[in-house]
């Protein structure tokens, strides 16, 4: 029992990534229809933003956060007038050639300048250590990641529920069109939804960095799968449901490979599909009534 | 009636990629007026309002709200200037509530007391929306989405209202509502564009009337007249 609570609290970082990530994605996938392949970039680019900040200039950890999430919003942006804009309005293939065409053009810059070597991404003092209770590590970056989770999520609905930005958002990806008779100026809701996503993936980042204590170039590549599976299995363009989705398969992927014997430990990606195979197949639509669309 | 211009339409011509629909429309409509355009389907009705509204360019012509050229201003900016519209279809935001498709409606207004103001005001015109208020409008009846429609539109306070077939499918009680709801709505200032299949009531509540047959307009007048001619009391009003 301990074993089990102990690695559910090892996967919550994990999950907790992946709800950032899945949250960031279902937003854009809901105004512009179109996964953004570039997001696990718009990610790793705000991981190394805050890596300088910390490493090279030595800035305080606090400052390389925010400099962290800026650098996401900067790449995000770059993405979205370099890859989306120019050729907003056509099919589906374009947007789809676009964004992976940045997906692979960022990082393929990233390697060639910083190589895909890890970088280490050392911990605050605050943030080390743990509390032992019972048999039960809690690890304090545990902590810190669950309360910036519930704090950017809260933060987050209220922003999409309440709020005339969130409303508008929600209007146009459902129907641009009459949204935009409605006075939504959805070129201004783009760009909006793009600094909000890409900030969520430069938190997203920061969680990296402080519970793997290294980042590389590559890193934006394997969770951003996962992460948009996340957002399918909350219900695509649904905010809450990715960021439930998003703690559902971190906790759950950590949990499979916890009980896995080591020589199968390879089969950890396999699990991620066995859960979208299972959603689809019991119910296609997400676990949660999509909100955003 | 004051004889101020509100929205003015000189020789419109419009379509959709190459094909023409609109063939030189012409159309007034006065401050404070509720004005018809009335034609069989498929004549360019729904064309010309969205012309109006910026969601098609224009290929010639003069589009003119307020005094200012609107030819080719984008949608939300013609918007900005007072211009609502209730589409044909409704195309309510199904994925919102009712109160959030209001509030969506109320987009470019400023401040919550005005919010609040208009919430009264429309839910005052359809109490059935106040009951409904957090109900997923996806889930309303044809009636409801028409009054949600025509809600979404009053919001933001327009000084012109585009309304496209808003009796389409109701019950005979609702057409009631809707019609008393125009004049109302009318009364305390906003002027109308409406189109109508129906067009007894259209003639019934309107002060001007246009008849358009492929894409130009064909007749005009007074709605008193236009009720009496021969030709529109026999296409558009089935009396022999
Ligand atoms: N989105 C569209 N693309 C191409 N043709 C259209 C489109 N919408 C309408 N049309 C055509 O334009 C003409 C006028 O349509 P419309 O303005 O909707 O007529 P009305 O509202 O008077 O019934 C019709 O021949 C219709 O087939
Ligand atoms: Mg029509």
């Amino acid at each position: 029992m301990t074993y089990f609570i102990q690695q559910m609290l090892n996967g919550v970082c994990w999950g907790s990534i992946l709800a950032m990530l899945g949250a960031g994605y279902t937003m854009t996938f809901g105004i512009i229809g179109l996964v953004n392949f570039a997001h696990g970039e718009i990610f790793m680019a705000g991981a190394f933003a805050a890596y300088f900040a910390l490493h090279v200039a030595g800035l305080p950890f606090g400052v390389a956060a925010v400099l962290g999430i800026l650098g996401a919003i900067a790449i995000g942006l770059l993405v979205e007038r370099i890859a989306f804009r120019p050729v907003r309005g056509s099919g589906m293939i374009t947007l789809f050639i676009t964004s992976f065409a940045a997906s692979i053009g960022i990082r393929t810059l990233f390697v060639m300048l910083f190589t895909d070597r890890a970088k280490p991404f050392s911990m605050p003092a605050f943030l080390k250590g743990a509390y032992l209770i019972g048999d039960l590590f809690i690890f304090k970056k545990t902590i810190a990641v669950v309360i910036v989770l519930v704090v950017v999520g809260a933060l987050l609905m209220y922003l999409v529920k309440k709020t005339k930005t969130g409303i508008a958002m929600r209007a146009m990806s459902y129907d641009s069109e009459t949204a935009q008779s409605m006075g939504i100026n959805t070129e201004k809701i783009i760009i909006i939804t793009f600094i909000i996503a890409s900030a969520l993936a430069g938190v997203a980042a920061i969680m990296w960095g402080v519970s793997y204590g290294r980042i590389r170039s590559s890193m934006g590549m394997m969770p951003v799968v996962d992460a948009f599976i996340a957002s399918v299995i909350g219900g695509l363009g649904n905010v809450f449901g990715a960021i439930v989705g998003g703690l559902i398969l971190g906790i759950g992927e950590t949990l499979f490979v916890a009980y896995l014997p080591p020589e199968l430990i390879g089969l950890r990606t396999l699990f991620v599909w066995i859960v979208l195979f299972i959603i689809i197949i019991v119910k296609p639509s997400g676990l949660f009534r999509a909100n955003v669309k | 009636m004051s004889t101020e211009l509100l929205l003015e339409l000189s020789e419109v011509t419009a379509g959709y990629g190459k094909m023409p629909v609109l063939h030189g429309v012409s159309i007034k409509c006065h401050r404070g007026e509720i004005v018809t355009l009335l034609g069989a389907n498929g004549v360019g009705k729904t064309t010309t309002l969205r012309t109006i509204l910026g969601q098609l360019k224009p290929r010639d012509g003069e589009i003119k709200f307020n005094g200012a050229d609107i030819t080719r201003l984008p949608p939300h900016k013609t918007a900005a200037l007072g211009v609502a519209h209730s589409p044909e279809g409704r195309n309510i935001f199904g994925n919102l509530t009712v109160i959030e498709n209001l509030r969506a409606g109320a987009h470019l207004l400023k401040t919550r007391k005005e919010l609040k103001e208009h919430l009264d005001r429309v839910y005052s015109m359809f109490p059935r929306l106040k009951e409904r208020r957090t109900q997923i409008a996806g889930s309303l009846s044809g009636g409801e989405q028409q009054m949600l429609a025509m809600g979404r539109a009053l919001m933001s306070n327009p000084r012109l209202m585009l309304l496209d077939e808003p009796s389409l499918g109701l019950a005979p009680q609702l057409v009631k509502l809707v019609a008393d709801t125009l004049t109302e709505v009318n009364r305390t200032g906003t002027s109308v564009l409406l189109v109508e299949q129906n067009a007894r009531l259209a003639l019934e509540i309107s002060r001007y009337g246009y008849v358009m047959e492929k894409g130009a307009i064909a007749l005009e007048g007074n709605a008193k007249e236009l009720g009496a001619n021969e030709q529109v009391k026999k296409v558009y009003l089935g009396i022999a």
